[in-house]
C-alpha cells in the first residue's frame, strides 16, 4: 500500500465562498463612491436621454409617447446624414493633420536641447485656452475686414482684394482645420512624448549598434513601441473631433449655406434652437452608438499582440 | 359676547392684513436684454406711481425662451414677461399664457393698438398676448456718401431701381465704400428687412392663417434678383455674405455703406454713439414703388394660473398712458398705441416719424412654428436665403425652402 500524495488542507467550501464573498463585498464597498458618481452623472441621465428619445417632446407642450418614432424619422433626415458625413470626412482630415504635426513635434522636444522647455511650453499653450475663445480668436484672424490674414495679405499685395475665408467652404474647412491642429497638437504631444521617454534607451542603442539607420529605429522599434500611446491618442483624438461643434458653431456658424454642420450641431440645432428635445435626444443616442462602434473598431485595431 | 369681539377685531386685523398685501402685490418680469434701454426705466416709473410693484429681471435675449418654457414647466415662471412677439403663438398653443381677451377687449384704445403685435398675440381666436415695445424696419441712406456721389442727400429711393442706381452712384466713390449692405447669413435679420420687399410688391411669406407657405412667388424671385444683382455688381461688402447678424447694424455705422435697410432701433443707436453719421430714413419700397415693414419687438404676456389679471390691467393701462408710451420712445421702442403715437415721439430725432408711419403698417408672420422655419440658424430661410443671395441655383433653392417650410408648418398642425 503505497501512500497517496495529500492536498494541502483547504477550508470547507461554505468558509471559502464566505470569505470571497467578504473580500467582494469590500472591493465593492471601495469602487462604491466612484461608482456612485457614474451612476448618478452618467447612467442616469443616459438612461432620461433614452427615455426622451422615446416621446415627442417639445419645449413647449408635454411629451407624447411615440415608442422608436425619432429613430424612424432619423433615417429620413438628409440633414443628419449629411451633418455626419461631414463629420467622419473632418475627423479623418484633422486627426491626420494633428498627428502629423504633434509627432514630429514630440521627436522635436523629446530629446534634452537648449531651450526644451521653452518650445514645450510654447507647443502646449494653446491647449490651455478653452474651445470657445479659441474659436472666438480665430473668428475674429479670420474676419475679412477687421480680421488679420485677410487684410494682411490685401495689404502685402498678395491679393487684389480682401478675400472672404468664410464664404467658400474649402476655405472656411482648412481654416478650422488649421485652427484646430493648432489648439490640439500640444496635447497630443504630450501624450506621445510620454510614450517616447516610455521606450528604454538600451534598446534603442543596441539597434543603433546594429547599424539600423534613424528610418529603421522609427518604423522597426519607436512605432511598435509607442502602440499603446498612438492608440489613446488616436482615440482620444476621433471621439474629440466626431464630436466637434464650438469652432464650426462660432467661427461659421454652419456656413458657408450650411456645409459645415457637424452632427452635434446638428443635435444643438434640433434640441435648443427647434427645441424638438426628443428628436434631439435620439440623435445624440444614435450618435453615441456610432462613437461606441468605432472606438471599439479602433481598439481591436491598434491591439497589440501581447494584448493591450 | 367678548370672544366675538375679539373673534371680530382679529378678522378685521386679518383684513387690513390681506388689504395691505394686495395694496403691495409684488410681481415678477422678465424682459429680454435687447429691451435694457427702455424697460428698467418704465418699470421704475410704473413702480414710483402704483401701490402695485414689479421686480423686473432682464434675460439675455438669446435664452429667453428656454429659460421662460423651462421655468414654466417647472412652476417658477414670472408673472409678467416681455417675449419677442414672434414666440407668442408657440408659448399660446403650449398653454403657458393666460387668457387676455377680456382684458384687450376692456382697453378703450384696443383698436388702436399694434395690428402685427396683437395678431401673433392671438391663438386660436383668443388673445394671449398684448404689445409692449416696438421695432419697425426701415431703409438708412448716408447722406454724407450721397451728397459726395452727386446725388441728393434729402431725398431717399422709392423703388428698387432707384435703390440699385444710388447704390452704383454710392459704390462709385472706390476705396472702402460700397453702395448698400445687409446681414447675408441672417435668418432673423433678413425676415425683418426683406421680407418688406416682398409685402410692398403685393407678394406674401405664410397665408391661410399662418398654414401655407408662399415662398416660391414671382415676388419673391423678383426680390431675390435684385439682391443677387447687388451682389453681382460688387455694391454689397465681402463681408455680408458671411454676417450671421453681429454686423447687422455695424455695417452702416462703419460710415462707408450707402443704403441698408435696417430696424428704427438704428436710429437712437446711430444719434447716440455714430454722430458723425449723417443718415436718411425712409421706407422700405416694393419693385415699382409701394411701401412695407417688419413690425418686431416684443409682446406682453401673462403666465397662466397666477390670478393677477388686475395688476397687469394696472401695469399695461401705464404702458398705454401718453406717459408709457413717451418713456418708451425715449428709451429706443416705438410707440405701441397708434393713436397717441405722434404725441409720444413729439421732441424725438424727427426721423422717428418715418418710423412711426412705417410701423403703422407693420406686418408679422405668424406661426407656432416661426422659429423653425425663419430663426434657427439651419432652418429653411436661413438656408434658401445664403443659398439664393450667394450660390448658384435659385430655382432649386427656392422650390427646397418651400417644400421645407411646408412641411414644418403641416407636422405643426397635426
Amino acid at each position: 500500500m503505497t501512500d497517496t500524495p495529500q492536498l494541502p488542507d483547504r477550508p470547507p467550501r461554505r468558509l471559502r465562498t464566505a470569505r470571497q464573498r467578504r473580500k467582494q463585498l469590500v472591493g465593492l464597498l471601495f469602487v462604491a463612491p466612484a461608482l456612485c458618481l457614474v451612476l448618478l452623472f452618467f447612467v442616469i441621465p443616459l438612461g432620461m436621454a433614452f427615455w426622451m428619445s422615446l416621446h415627442n417632446w417639445p419645449l413647449l407642450g408635454k411629451p407624447r409617447f411615440i415608442w422608436f418614432g425619432n429613430y424612424s424619422r432619423l433615417f429620413g433626415d438628409a440633414q443628419f446624414w449629411s451633418s455626419l458625413r461631414f463629420t467622419v470626412y473632418y475627423t479623418l482630415i484633422v486627426t491626420v493633420a494633428i498627428f502629423s504635426v504633434a509627432f514630429p513635434l514630440a521627436l522635436f522636444v523629446e530629446k534634452a536641447r537648449p531651450l526644451t522647455k521653452l518650445y514645450r511650453t510654447a507647443f502646449f499653450l494653446p491647449v490651455v485656452v478653452g474651445f470657445g475663445s479659441a474659436s472666438l480668436l480665430w473668428a475674429w484672424l479670420l474676419d475679412v475686414d477687421s480680421g488679420l490674414f485677410s487684410p494682411a495679405a490685401y495689404w502685402l499685395g498678395l491679393t487684389a482684394q480682401k478675400i472672404n475665408l468664410l464664404a467658400d467652404f474649402d476655405t472656411t474647412f482648412w481654416s478650422i482645420i488649421i485652427m484646430v491642429v493648432w489648439k490640439t497638437a500640444g496635447f497630443n504631444m504630450i501624450i506621445l512624448l510620454t510614450g517616447l521617454q516610455g521606450i528604454s534607451t538600451e534598446v534603442q542603442e543596441a539597434a543603433r549598434m546594429d547599424g539600423a539607420s534613424p528610418w529603421q529605429r522609427f518604423r522597426r522599434i519607436t512605432l511598435p513601441l509607442m502602440r499603446r500611446t498612438i492608440a489613446l491618442a488616436l482615440i482620444l483624438s476621433v471621439a474629440g473631433s466626431m464630436l466637434a461643434f464650438d469652432q464650426f458653431y462660432i467661427i461659421a456658424d454652419g456656413g458657408p449655406q450650411n456645409s459645415t454642420i457637424t452632427a452635434v450641431y446638428w443635435i444643438f440645432s434640433q434640441s435648443f434652437m427647434s427645441f424638438h428635445l426628443g428628436y434631439g435626444a435620439a440623435l445624440s443616442m444614435v450618435l453615441l452608438a456610432i462613437l461606441v462602434v468605432i472606438s471599439v473598431v479602433q481598439l481591436r485595431l491598434l491591439r497589440s499582440p501581447e494584448g493591450m | 359676547m367678548r370672544i366675538f369681539r375679539i373673534a371680530a377685531l382679529a378678522a378685521a386685523a386679518l383684513g387690513v392684513l390681506s388689504g395691505s398685501a394686495l395694496a403691495q402685490q409684488k410681481l415678477t418680469m422678465w424682459s429680454r436684454s435687447s429691451s435694457e434701454a427702455f424697460m428698467p426705466g418704465l418699470i421704475k416709473a410704473f413702480n414710483e406711481t402704483h401701490k402695485t410693484q414689479i421686480e423686473l429681471q432682464i434675460v439675455p435675449s438669446s435664452e429667453m425662451v428656454q429659460k421662460y418654457a423651462t421655468a414654466a414647466a417647472g412652476g417658477s415662471a414670472p408673472d409678467f414677461v416681455s417675449l419677442d412677439l414672434v414666440y407668442a403663438p408657440a408659448f399660446a398653443k403650449s398653454g403657458t399664457l393666460e387668457d387676455l381677451t377680456d382684458l384687450a377687449k376692456s382697453l378703450p384704445y384696443f383698436e388702436h393698438l399694434s395690428k402685427a403685435h396683437i395678431g401673433t398675440g392671438t391663438y386660436d381666436g383668443r388673445i394671449y398676448a398684448l404689445p409692449m415695445s416696438a421695432d419697425a424696419s426701415v431703409l438708412l441712406w448716408n447722406k454724407k456718401l450721397f451728397k459726395q456721389a452727386g446725388l441728393d442727400p434729402d431725398k431717399g429711393p422709392t423703388n428698387w431701381a432707384e435703390i440699385e442706381a444710388d447704390a452704383a452712384k454710392v459704390n462709385a466713390l472706390g476705396g472702402d465704400i460700397r453702395g448698400f449692405y445687409f446681414a447675408g447669413a441672417c435668418g432673423g435679420c433678413n425676415a425683418f428687412t426683406f421680407m418688406p420687399l416682398i409685402w410692398a410688391s403685393g407678394g406674401d411669406i405664410l397665408v391661410d392663417g399662418g398654414k401655407r407657405a408662399a415662398i416660391d412667388t414671382p415676388q419673391m424671385h423678383d426680390a431675390i434678383n435684385f439682391y443677387r444683382t447687388l451682389v453681382a455688381k460688387g455694391y454689397v461688402p465681402e463681408s455680408a455674405k458671411t454676417d450671421s447678424g453681429k454686423n447687422f447694424f455695424g455695417g452702416f455705422a462703419t460710415d462707408k455703406v450707402g443704403l441698408s435697410p435696417i430696424g428704427a432701433f438704428a436710429i437712437g443707436n446711430l444719434v447716440k454713439n455714430y454722430p458723425q453719421v449723417e443718415f436718411g430714413v425712409t421706407f422700405i419700397p416694393g419693385k415699382d414703388g409701394g411701401r412695407a415693414s417688419f413690425a418686431g419687438g416684443d409682446n406682453f404676456v401673462v403666465t397662466a394660473g397666477r390670478d393677477n389679471l388686475a395688476a397687469a390691467k394696472e401695469f399695461l393701462e401705464f404702458v398705454y398712458s401718453i406717459e408709457g408710451q413717451t418713456l418708451l420712445a425715449k428709451g429706443g421702442s416705438l410707440p405701441t398705441r397708434s393713436d397717441i403715437a405722434a404725441e409720444a415721439i413729439k421732441g424725438l430725432d424727427e426721423r422717428y416719424q418715418i418710423a412711426t408711419e412705417a410701423m403703422k403698417m407693420g406686418r408679422t408672420p405668424s406661426s407656432p412654428v416661426y422659429n423653425d422655419v425663419f430663426n434657427s440658424s439651419t432652418g429653411p430661410w436661413k438656408q434658401m436665403l445664403n443659398e439664393v443671395f450667394f450660390g448658384t441655383d435659385v430655382d432649386g433653392s427656392v422650390a427646397k425652402a418651400q417644400a421645407s417650410m411646408q412641411s414644418i408648418l403641416d407636422a405643426a398642425a397635426d
